[in-house]
């Protein structure tokens, strides 16, 4: 009696743990569709025209040492994107030359996202007043076009509207009366060989930009010799500008192996074995139940 | 005796359909043979010499020299070495595949390789008959290198970051296509299951790659 159950208990268990093995064998027919982005962007640079230049400092949060840094940034200057991982950074700018244990002229907290890109620039709205300022980046530009940001870093012109000489019917003006320390949404342009100018009260500055579908640019008014109005071109990032429709048909089957390959129809076929041979060995045992005891 | 009786009939032929099952279930699996490290004779393709140019600005705000055409592509560790033709779009919207299962193509709507941005470059799996140019490309892990010889003689290095498979009805165009703040790479190629009524692989190999400072 006793030996009879405990037989056909192992039974279902052998066959239930033969069913999770293979289950666990079968390789994941989908791989998962996760982010291959796992790192953030930054770019530092200094816009401030006082002090300059400044020595920059990139700590990671919680961290006394700085991840990097960067001397003698001078106004105007933009630094190349450095990759670092998502979490929470600061900021801080010095007068070039003073001590890494000083107070920062500037300072500021980021929170650095997976895939994300960010302008960390101080900027002045006057001679006594400005910030460190975080400027997130979209890079989703819409197909067929790029995207320009203005800057306007030039104390000297209270007021500046910055026009892209753009394709008939498209709006020229990115923006208009900007103040000194005025940052401007992204405008998405259509793509071209285009030249911008700033004007300003003290005078005009143009410069040939030529833009291609899918950069992300930042225009960066600043103020030249003499007063002068200047612009400086950044190319933040760029990708495919028209970014191709769907998956590609890179495959002609002539290495896949025959048949559907898919596993669930035999997996259904498994299943319902189990399911006959524990309803079948329960019937057994009944009966073996019934007829000893 | 227990396999006489009708319950013992069913029990016997219950084992026989899992048998089955388990049968067509190992006989219709996918052969992913570990090819890694390569054969020998493969793994002897030589890693490129000649100058590799490193991004060469070092403000943003001044403009960066152009960059060279591609030319060939390099993958040392998977034995492939092509030349590069040029790819575009096709009526529909979708990416041009190289007219030859040979050779890799490089997507002229994206930025050149080591140029800021995601260079697009493609190639078969397989023919009808046997292996593409890209048919071990799923083989490629994070930290291996690949090459990219340009018009003016200069090499640029990437070094892989990702390998992911996507099914083609979920491509994420946003992630493989959208701009990058750096020179990066993608190589891009079929996989997962064939399905012969429309044959065409179900899903797409995407290798990432980062340019080399």
């Amino acid at each position: 009696m006793r030996i009879v159950k405990f037989q056909l208990t192992r039974w279902r268990v052998t066959v239930l743990l033969a069913f999770l093995a293979l289950l666990v064998g079968i390789p994941a027919v989908s791989s998962s569709a996760a982010a291959a982005t796992t790192t953030g962007y930054v770019a530092l640079g200094n816009l401030s025209q006082t002090p300059s230049p400044v020595d920059v400092y990139l700590y990671s949060s919680g961290n006394s040492s700085p991840q990097l840094v960067e001397p003698d940034v001078a106004y105007g200057t933009i630094l190349p994107y450095t990759a670092v991982s998502p979490g929470s950074y600061s900021v801080k700018m010095r007068t070039a030359g003073s001590s890494a244990s000083s107070t920062p002229v500037w300072s500021v907290n980021l929170t650095v996202k997976a895939g994300g890109s960010y302008i960390v620039v101080p900027l002045r709205t006057s001679a006594q007043a400005g910030s460190l300022q975080v400027i997130d980046n979209n890079l989703t530009t819409p197909s067929g076009k790029a995207f320009v940001r203005v800057i306007q870093a030039d104390l000297n012109q209270q007021k500046v509207t910055f026009h892209c000489s753009c394709a008939k019917g498209t709006a020229g003006d990115i923006v208009t009366g900007a103040a000194p320390g005025t940052v401007s949404p992204q405008a998405a342009i259509p793509a071209g060989p285009w030249t911008m100018t700033a004007t300003g009260p003290g005078g005009v500055g143009s410069l040939y930009v030529p833009l291609t579908a899918g950069q992300v640019h930042t225009e960066i008014v600043i103020s030249g010799p003499d007063n002068s109005i200047l612009i400086e071109n950044v190319l933040d990032a760029a990708g495919a500008g028209v970014a191709p429709v769907g998956g590609v048909s890179t495959g002609f089957g002539g290495t896949a192996s025959h048949g559907s390959g898919v596993p669930l129809p035999w997996l259904a076929l498994i299943g319902a074995g189990i399911l006959v041979t524990l309803a079948s060995g329960l019937r057994l045992r009944r009966r073996r139940l019934t007829a000893k005891g | 005796m227990l396999i006489r009786r009708p319950a013992g009939v069913v029990f016997a032929a219950g084992l026989l359909v899992i048998a089955g099952g388990t049968a067509g279930l190992l006989l219709t699996r996918h052969s992913t043979p570990a090819l890694r490290p390569p054969p020998a004779g493969v793994a002897a393709l030589p890693v490129p010499t000649g100058p590799i140019v490193a991004p060469p600005q070092e403000q943003l705000d001044k403009p960066a020299p152009p960059v060279a055409k591609p030319v060939s592509l390099i993958i040392p560790l998977i034995g492939v070495q092509t030349k590069l033709v040029t790819l575009g779009l096709n009526a529909d919207g979708t990416l041009q595949v190289p007219s030859t299962t040979a050779v890799a193509g490089w997507y002229t709507g994206s930025p050149r390789p080591g140029a800021i941005g995601p260079a697009i470059i493609v190639g078969h799996i397989d023919s009808v008959t046997g292996p593409g140019v890209f048919f071990r490309l799923s083989e490629l892990r994070p930290g291996d290198h690949v090459y990219v010889r340009r018009a003016d003689g200069t090499t640029v290095e990437f070094r892989v970051t990702a390998v992911q498979t996507y099914l083609k009805d979920k491509f994420p165009t946003e992630a493989v296509y959208g701009a990058t703040p750096d020179a990066e790479l993608r190589l891009i190629t079929c996989g997962g299951v064939f399905d012969a009524a429309t044959g065409h692989y179900l899903s797409n190999v995407v290798v990432y790659g980062t340019e080399v400072d």
